[in-house]
């Protein structure tokens, strides 16, 4: 009797959440429209770009926490090489371009403990929340409660993380190196893309000595070229990679304020790029535009396919993980030069090394944040 | 789980609206890692210059 109640309650659903699906496009559509309207075509771009990112993600599933974590526990290599793909498509264009067109320019970061230190407690914090920058991006916006609430800790986590970044890089490190500065535009396209091979052939070696799948499922093949080459668009409205969580630290700062919190005195907040986001409206940060669109793009995504954010919430110590992998990957992505997209592959696809070493500490972050998941009732699988 | 949705949805997008009316725009919307100095996309100076 109670089957045949829920199965005729689920009929009557209907397939397109019409609500959410119209406020999803109606939202974006303002945003293009406040942007359009003072003249800025780019931030327009922007905004689509960051919308056809969360449908590429809801609708093709790629997912870097889980592919990680594949990867750690059972040796399955398919995802981490997908993401490799993606990286290689959109290094194509933005190694080249950041070093022989004036005003563009890749994602560089110093190397040093600032950015080992923050890249590992956001690899903890990604394995613990269930999704990385992007990922909460857009199963935030996809409809699933939990991540929002690793949404809004992240967005904490990195405002109080920029109050602290100034000490950490008084820890010591070196300068930016970039495979252009060495090799020149094609040489460092070269050196990059061999960089990525060798990875990929690491990491293809390693699952078949775990006898583990070594092949990325077709669908995450095609998100993964359909993912590089919009972030190839990103780079070129905005004149540098896709980035995420200065974005969040911009939003937690705003609202910070907003709240009297004091930190007129921070370092951070001196600085000539964060003081200006500060000041400015939202709309003037390219990493906020690209997430509002990704957001509200998910969301339609997953109102055009079935009744949006129609399921429970999670028990409470998986809503607990998810607060403090949101808050550990806020904090690790400001002391750390950003997260998955801004600084693995931003800075991969740009040539830079720091990118590699963020990866690398990442994964050892990972490999913690697995072990932690039973404590919060998360398999580790 | 749908009421909190459309509460955050309509608090964010209200959020939004008001903080670009209230606030000035720059000519094209920038990146921390555009400016002179910026030795990371959140606008970090390097560390060689820190040390001067």
């Amino acid at each position: 009797m109670t089957t045949t109640t829920l199965d005729t309650t689920a009929t009557r659903l209907p397939r397109l959440d019409w609500p959410f699906l119209i406020a999803a496009i109606l939202g974006t559509g303002l945003l293009v429209a406040l942007v359009a309207l003072d003249g800025h075509p780019a931030s327009a771009a922007l905004v689509i770009l960051g919308f056809a990112l969360g449908v590429a993600f809801l609708k093709a599933e790629f997912s870097f926490t889980a592919a990680w974590r594949r990867f750690l526990v059972n040796g399955e290599a398919g995802g981490l090489l997908a993401a490799l793909l993606l990286i290689a498509v959109a290094a194509l264009v933005i190694v080249p371009v950041a070093a022989l067109v004036p005003r563009f320019g890749g994602a560089i970061a110093p190397i040093g403990p600032s950015l080992v230190i923050g890249a590992f407690v956001f690899g903890i914090g990604m394995q613990l929340a269930n999704g990385c920058g992007s990922g909460t991006l857009y199963t935030a916006g996809g409809g699933s409660g939990r991540m929002l609430i690793a949404l809004a800790l992240f967005i904490v986590g990195s405002f109080i993380g920029s109050l602290h970044l100034p000490a950490f890089l008084a820890l010591g490190g070196v300068d930016p190196i970039l495979a252009s500065t060495y090799f020149g535009p094609w040489g460092g396209l070269a050196v990059t893309l061999a960089s990525i091979a060798t990875v990929a052939l690491v990491i293809a070696l390693v699952a078949r000595a775990r006898r583990a799948d070594l092949m990325p499922r077709p669908l995450i093949v095609i998100g993964a070229i359909a993912i590089g080459a919009l972030s190839i668009g990103v780079f070129l409205a905005g004149r540098h990679p896709w980035s995420v969580t200065f974005g969040f630290t911009v939003w937690g700062a705003k609202l910070a304020a907003l709240a009297g919190v004091d930190f007129s005195g921070a370092e951070f907040w001196q600085w000539p790029g964060p003081k200006r986001a500060l000041a400015q409206s939202i709309l003037s940060d390219t990493s906020s535009l690209t997430d509002l669109g990704m957001i509200l793009g998910a969301m339609a995504a997953a109102a055009a396919s079935k009744p949006f954010a129609r399921t429970y919430w999670p028990p409470a110590r998986s809503l607990f993980a998810a607060a403090l992998g949101g808050l550990l990957m806020g904090w690790g992505a400001r002391i750390g030069f950003g997260c998955n997209i801004g600084a693995f592959v931003g800075g991969v696809a740009s040539g830079s090394l720091h990118g590699w070493v963020w990866f690398a500490a990442a994964l050892a972050g990972c490999a913690i944040g697995i072990r932690l998941r039973p404590l919060f009732g998360l398999s580790r699988e | 789980m749908r009421v909190v949705y459309a509460l955050v949805l309509i608090a964010a997008l209200a959020g939004v609206i008001a903080d670009h009316l209230l606030s000035p725009a720059s000519a094209r919307a920038v990146s921390p890692g555009d400016f002179p100095g910026a030795c990371a996309p959140c606008g970090a100076p390097c560390p060689s210059a820190q040390k001067k």
